[in-house]
């Protein structure tokens, strides 16, 4: 099957990964002092700041009984791509973002306990190299951890495209700008990998029912991998918060 | 990575470092959740980042998990809890409030409370003038009422031991608070100004006056 050549010979793509390694995430919880919680994050080149405040009273219009209410707000920076932007926010694709991030932290957040209240989380994206909007969920998690916001699990996403070795199809894990260009399906998949849901699937072009399984399930794997990384990243940061405290071990 | 992992359980063995959605023990007839955790299918789940803490309570012979964590999650007004208040405006149909505390804990934000005329005593009802009751400024105790209207927790200060705590005569220096001398009547200690009030005849043990003044170090200050 004829597809971009996302695969050298040696079983290596465009940047040197292996089709199963992530890129590098390194990330920061509590990088402000104004907002409740925050956090900064970096999947290769791609650079996200995540700001949540609240929960605190709705606006009259947003208010809902049932729950909190979450509004988000992507915004990706005006010199985060190669292109310079001219409108950070309010175009249609940082709006479509927002709604999709409001849809995947709405089923991580425990928001039955805060009724008629609200949780504004901001995102800037400040270098978008490919999977901003994972990267973007993946600090909206740590920010959200940061301010204390009851989580039912981890919420974490993670992008897997597809490459072709001769007929054979090989998924390859945290889709970078090049291949993300280069054409060919992208599948995003934000999860709470440690009950197994998936919050957000999405697909940006066509691909056969029967290859589905396997980029799907190297997804979720991705996923997982990340929430390792998270869960380091929250571990390190609260004993780090306790040695402060001095707080009598148990 | 496989060192990296060994040493983070390391830590956690020394103190237990929950994450959300960790599944920290089977809920049973010994084990039941406490703050921070939730139940589902039972097993007991983290919902907070924080530090594991059993408790055992004597009487019902029970160990309850709960976690603690650095930022405790903030806590919203719930039906007959007794809520401190500033007042912000007053009109004559209600009053309009800040909630600033909600029985022991100050919120971390104020929310907005409603308190209505016929809400402010018990007697004498269709006499009430909401302007000698209050006056913008005045610390109240009031109970939060059920909720009916969706945009403000509503209020009532129509019981004896509810009503205004702290409030200063107009004239008077900010930081002199008036004195109860009767249960609508308060006169400043400096100037000896009388005006009317909805006293709350506070007894001593339930109200620590510096509890008050700390959730609002402005009025504490001056």
């Amino acid at each position: 099957m004829p597809g971009p050549d996302l695969l050298s010979s040696q079983g290596l793509r465009l940047d040197g990964r292996r089709p199963n390694e992530l890129r590098r995430i390194r990330c920061k919880l509590g990088v402000f002092t104004q907002p409740d919680g925050s956090a900064y994050l970096e999947q290769g080149n791609t650079k996200v700041l995540a700001a949540v405040y609240g929960p605190h009273q709705a606006a009259k219009s947003k208010m809902s009984t049932e729950g909190v209410v979450v509004n988000c707000q992507y915004s990706m920076a005006t010199f985060s791509t190669g292109e310079r932007k001219n409108r950070p926010r309010g175009d249609r694709k940082s709006q479509e973002m927002s709604l999709h991030l409001r849809q995947a932290l709405s089923s991580a957040i425990k928001t039955e306990l805060y009724p008629r209240s609200q949780i504004d989380i901001y995102i800037e994206v400040l270098q978008a190299d490919g999977a901003a909007f994972c990267a973007s969920v993946n600090a909206a998690t740590l920010a959200l951890i940061d301010a204390g916001v009851p989580l039912r699990a981890y919420a974490c996403a993670c992008t897997s495209s597809v490459a072709w070795r001769g007929s054979q199809p090989e998924p390859l894990l945290d889709v970078g700008h090049v291949e993300e260009a280069a054409g060919g399906v992208c599948l995003t998949v934000a999860a709470l990998p440690s009950t197994g849901s998936i919050a957000l699937l999405e697909m940006s072009h066509r691909l056969h029912m029967d290859y589905f399984e396997v980029v799907i399930s190297r997804a979720m794997q991705g996923c997982r991998d990340i929430e390792v990384i998270l869960d380091k990243a929250v571990r390190e940061h609260l004993a780090e918060g306790w040695t402060k405290q001095d707080i009598v071990t148990i | 990575m496989q060192i990296d992992k060994e040493e983070s359980k390391q830590t956690t063995e020394d103190i237990k470092i929950c994450i959300p959605g960790m599944r920290i023990s089977a809920s049973n007839k010994e084990t039941i959740s406490g703050a921070g955790t939730y139940e589902l299918d039972g097993y007991i789940y983290t919902y907070l980042a924080g530090i594991l803490k059993s408790q055992y309570d004597e009487v019902k012979k029970v160990n309850i998990l709960s976690i603690e964590s650095p930022k405790s999650p903030s806590v919203l007004p719930q039906m007959g809890d007794i809520a401190t208040a500033r007042v912000i405006a007053i009109n004559s149909r209600l009053v309009q409030c800040q909630i600033l505390c909600v029985g022991p804990t100050v919120l971390a934000r104020p929310y907005r409370g409603i308190l209505k005329k016929e809400d402010i005593r018990d007697m004498d009802k269709d006499r009430i003038d909401p302007y000698k009751c209050f006056r913008p400024g005045d610390v109240i105790l009031a109970r939060v009422l059920p909720m009916t209207e969706l945009h403000a927790y509503h209020l009532s200060t129509a019981e004896n031991e509810l009503g205004v705590v702290i409030a200063t005569a107009e004239g008077s220096p900010q930081g002199v608070s008036m004195v109860p001398i009767s249960w609508s009547e308060m006169q400043c200690p400096t100037t000896l100004n009388k005006e009317p009030r909805k006293v709350a005849r506070v007894i001593p043990e339930t109200i620590n006056k510096e509890f008050v003044f700390a959730s609002q170090p402005e009025l504490g200050k001056s």
